[in-house]
Order: C-alpha cells, then sequence, then structure tokens
C-alpha cells in the first residue's frame, strides 16, 4: 500500500460530498506546523501589544474590536 | 388542487439536503443523513449568531410536507433572495466581499465546533446589499485532527480568481464561467505574474497548491510528510488566518477603462441630465414596478432613481470599472435594494453547468417589471449591429414594462461610434426605432430631453 494512502486515510473518515483532493489535503498536513506556529505567534504578538498599549496609559480598546472594519460582516476575536 | 413542484437544478450534489420549489414557494428538505449537523447548527447557537451578523440566511422550520418524505427529517422554508446572481457577473470586491464573508463564516463555525464543508462561491448570494451564505446545510461537526475539506474549492473559488483579476487582468474574473468548479489551479498559479512567488500567501495556496496536486492526484507520487501527521485546531486557525490575510492583501482600483469617467465627460448639459432624472422618475412614480433592472447602468446614477423608491434593482454593466464604483458606492451607503452586476449584454449570462440548468441564464431570472435602457440602443444597434426589432425582442423578454433613451445620428457619442466605419444602418433614425418598437411595445408616452437632441420613451410590452 502507497503511504499517501496511509497518510490520507486518517484525513477521509469524514462524510464529505465534496472531493477535497488528495493533494489540497497533504499539503495542508505538510503546511500544519508553520499555520500552527504562525497563528499562535500572531496571537501572542497582539496579546503582548494590548499589554503594552495598557502600559501606556491609552485609551484602551475592548478586546473584541476588529482590527480592522471588515466588508459584509464584523471580525469575531478567535479568544 | 394541482401542486407544482421541482426540485432546484443546481441543489443535487449534497446528499445533505435539497432545495424545491412547491406552488411558488421554496423550501430545502434536510435529509436525516445531515440532522445531526443541522441540529448542532440550531443548538450550538451558531445559527443565532451568524444570521445576527447578517452572514446566513434565515429560515423558519415548516410543516410543509418533504418532497423525498424517505430521505426527509424535516423541511426549512429560506429567506428568498431577491435576485440570484452568480460569481462570473460580480466586480472585483464583490468577490473579494464574499470570500471574506466565506472565512468570517468557518472563523465563526470553528469557534462553535462546527466547521464549513464546502466553500464554493455560489453558495453566497447578495441579499440586501451583502454577502450572505444561502445554504444551511453548509456545516458539519468539526472533527479534530482533520484539514479543511472545502481548501481546495476555497482557491478555486475565490483566492485564485481574485489573485488573477488583481495581479493580471480584470477580466479573468470572467474564467469563472468556464469552469464551474472555480478556476483551476494550475492554470491560476500559470497565468499570474512570476512576481506573485514572493508573495508567501499566493505562494503557498496557489503556486505550492497547484504543485501538490499535480503530484498528489493519483496519490503515486512520493510522499515527502511523516505519516503521523495530524491538522490540529491552531494548525485549520491558522490556514483560515492565513487565507483571509492573502484574500485581503489583493485590491484592484478601478482606473482607465472604457467608461469609469462616462458621467464627467458626456455630452450632457446639467439642465438636461437632471430633466432626464426628473421624467424617468416620473415614469417610475408612475408605473410603480417592483424590479427593475437597468441594462448599461454604468455606475448607477439612474439605478438609483429605481432603488430609491424601494424598488428592487439590478445594474448590469459591462464595464468591471463602472460596477466597481456602483459597487463601492452601494456598500458605503448601505444600499438594501441595488445589486451591481457585470454584464456583457451582446453575450448575456447562458444556461451553465450540469444540463444547462445549474445556473440560469439572465433571461430565466426575469422578467422584470420595468427595464431601464438610457444611453444604450446606439451601443447594441450600432457597435453590435443588432437590427432594432431584434434589440426590441430581445428587451421584451427581459422585462414587461421599458424606459429607453433613442440617441440618434447626429450625436456626438452615435457619431463617435460611426467615425470609425461605414454607416450601414439606414434604419437608425427615430421614426424608425418607434415603427421596430411598436411592433412588440405600445408607446405610453414620449419626451424629448430638452437642451439634448435625445428621446425617452416608456413602453409597456404588448404580449
Amino acid at each position: 500500500m502507497d503511504w499517501n494512502i496511509i497518510l490520507l486515510l486518517p484525513l477521509l473518515n469524514g462524510f464529505a460530498y465534496l472531493d477535497p483532493g488528495s493533494g489540497s489535503m497533504l499539503l495542508q498536513v505538510l503546511l500544519a506546523l508553520f499555520l500552527g506556529a504562525g497563528f499562535t505567534i500572531k496571537l501572542y504578538w497582539k496579546k503582548l501589544k494590548a499589554f503594552f498599549s495598557k502600559n501606556k496609559g491609552e485609551p484602551v480598546a475592548p478586546e473584541a474590536q476588529p482590527e480592522e472594519p471588515v466588508e459584509g460582516g464584523e471580525t469575531h476575536d478567535q479568544e | 388542487m394541482t401542486r407544482s413542484e421541482a426540485r432546484v437544478a443546481a441543489s443535487f450534489r449534497d446528499p445533505g439536503g435539497f432545495l424545491f420549489w412547491r406552488d411558488g414557494d421554496l423550501f430545502r428538505q434536510v435529509n436525516r443523513v445531515s440532522e445531526a449537523d443541522y441540529r448542532m447548527l440550531m443548538d450550538s447557537g451558531l445559527y443565532a449568531r451568524l444570521v445576527k451578523m447578517n452572514l446566513l440566511i434565515p429560515h423558519k422550520e415548516v410543516k410543509a410536507e418533504p418532497a423525498v418524505p424517505d430521505l426527509a427529517a424535516l423541511v426549512i422554508k429560506p429567506v428568498r433572495v431577491g435576485f440570484i446572481s452568480y460569481p462570473y457577473e460580480w466586480c472585483f470586491s464583490q468577490l473579494k466581499d464574499a470570500a471574506l464573508a466565506t472565512l468570517a463564516i468557518q472563523k465563526e463555525a470553528l469557534a462553535l465546533g462546527m466547521s464549513l464543508k464546502d466553500a464554493s462561491a455560489y453558495n453566497i448570494q447578495f441579499h440586501q446589499g451583502r454577502p450572505v451564505l444561502i445554504d444551511t446545510l453548509s456545516f458539519e461537526q468539526y472533527q479534530e485532527g482533520q484539514p479543511w475539506v472545502a481548501y481546495r474549492q476555497f482557491c478555486q473559488h475565490f483566492l485564485a480568481p481574485l489573485a488573477l483579476m488583481a495581479k493580471r487582468d480584470i477580466r479573468l474574473g470572467q474564467l469563472l464561467r468556464i469552469y464551474i468548479d472555480g478556476v483551476p489551479l494550475d492554470l491560476a498559479s500559470a497565468l499570474l505574474p512570476g512576481g506573485t512567488r514572493w508573495n508567501l500567501p499566493l505562494f503557498t495556496h496557489i503556486h505550492v497548491h497547484a504543485r501538490a496536486q499535480l503530484k498528489y492526484a493519483d496519490r503515486g507520487g512520493e510522499a515527502k510528510a511523516a505519516s503521523s501527521a495530524r491538522f490540529g485546531k491552531p494548525a485549520l486557525l491558522g490556514l483560515v488566518d492565513s487565507l483571509e490575510s492573502a484574500v485581503r492583501a489583493l485590491d484592484w482600483k478601478p482606473a482607465g477603462t472604457e467608461w469609469a469617467d462616462y458621467y464627467d465627460s458626456t455630452n450632457y448639459t446639467r439642465a438636461a441630465f437632471d430633466e432626464k432624472r426628473r421624467i424617468i422618475d416620473g415614469w417610475l412614480e408612475r408605473t410603480q414596478p417592483k424590479t427593475a433592472w437597468d441594462l448599461g447602468a454604468n455606475n448607477g446614477v439612474f439605478s438609483r432613481l429605481a432603488s430609491g423608491r424601494g424598488i428592487q434593482t439590478v445594474a448590469f454593466d459591462i464595464d468591471p470599472a463602472a460596477v466597481e464604483q456602483n459597487y463601492r458606492e452601494c456598500r458605503s451607503k448601505i444600499e438594501s435594494n441595488l445589486l451591481p452586476l457585470v454584464m456583457d449584454l451582446t453575450n448575456p449570462s447562458p444556461g451553465l453547468g450540469w444540463n444547462h440548468q445549474e445556473r440560469a441564464s439572465l433571461r430565466k431570472r426575469g422578467p422584470a417589471d420595468m427595464v431601464m435602457a438610457l444611453a444604450l440602443v446606439h451601443h447594441l444597434a450600432i457597435s453590435n449591429n443588432v437590427p432594432l426589432p431584434q434589440l426590441a425582442d430581445f428587451f421584451s423578454r427581459l422585462g414587461k414594462g421599458l424606459i429607453v433613451e433613442f440617441v440618434p445620428k447626429g450625436d456626438s457619442q452615435v457619431e463617435r461610434l460611426l467615425a470609425s466605419r461605414e454607416d450601414i444602418f439606414p434604419n437608425y433614425t427615430e421614426t424608425g426605432f418607434e415603427e421596430a418598437f411598436s411592433t412588440v411595445y405600445e408607446i405610453i408616452e414620449k419626451k424629448q430631453i430638452e437642451g439634448s437632441n435625445r428621446t425617452l420613451y416608456l413602453m409597456q410590452s404588448r404580449s
């Protein structure tokens, strides 16, 4: 058995009516570490910035405020 | 009582349920296979949250009989969208807003333990001026460790066409009309400028993604990953965040295309322009249409006479720049009755997809109560050689009422069109125009626009 298929097996258990594309699924797995780490760093970076801007005694924006205006919907803080 | 019932032609891919018409009402059958996911959507608070954010079409659970009782769990009745439009009819910012709405929905879903199982641009419609998801059955329970099944579809339906429009040529949005499941990523990768490889999100989600698809298409290539890899939730949130950054970074500003500054360079005097507005407004007041299609609407100056009265108005124009301007104005002023769309009237949207029925032709989405064709006839009759009787026939199939402007020879705009070609249009006169249109329309009223050589007509289809 090709080990690409072994790699994909745990990913294709769900009920998916779309063909997710084996390449598209594998790419995500390959990128997982970067995506996860990038997201975590970004989250902490935001917290750090928020912490220092609070310390400066500036008027603080509420936590849930979106970072930038969004067309067609509000953003929602992940925390 | 005789019943008319028909399944919506585009609603067949997802075994989770489907849309059907019954006696003029639209329903969605939720099948038993997707009942648990539907309940989770409702019980988790996700439905209420998305509806509150104007990101999901509201619906009611109804006691109607299912169309296919053997499969059914329940039937819901969604709020109707005024006019169904397709991604190949959207301007750049409409597609971008639809992409951002999809990602915003996915973030909300993940926060409440669900995930989008598809990311089709056709599942987004402009409802009261904003992009909303119309497929209530697009949600499934999130399964820890799974990558996003809709990643490929999101990139093909949204990211690839947006990148091509922003980085290569705005007209490449029309590729969506050819490729019903979005732009193939290898094609997008080949068409994008080489410089986009230095853009990390585009490099990853288009160029590398295209390579990965080719390489693993038959699952026979060499794998380079460890088989124990799992796709945790931080990775999935990171993926959505990365796609969002990619989409946000793409921008296109209308400049220099055909008619973007048309109203500034037109040969109307201020007084004649105001007179034209006054006549059209009076006719709209008199005829009280519920829906209007403004053909050749430019940036929507005259469409707003209709939408401002609460008439559901669609403003079509061939120029993506004019539609872009129009949409941005709609968005900034939160105009809920006006939908600008890109449409080449010499080649209007046909019936597309499976059995020619998945995506309806422009004509099939009509008729409108009122068609407006202002400063348009000369473009179709002279630039595209359409004989006037055929033009009258075309308009009458799109709507019952007609407000049409005749621009005669001698007008600088017509002279401009004739400057580079032979005048083979002996019947292009006011009399010829009236004769041709009288066969299918009754001319209710005719008014000369003072201070110009142009004439406005109010007509009503005879059929």
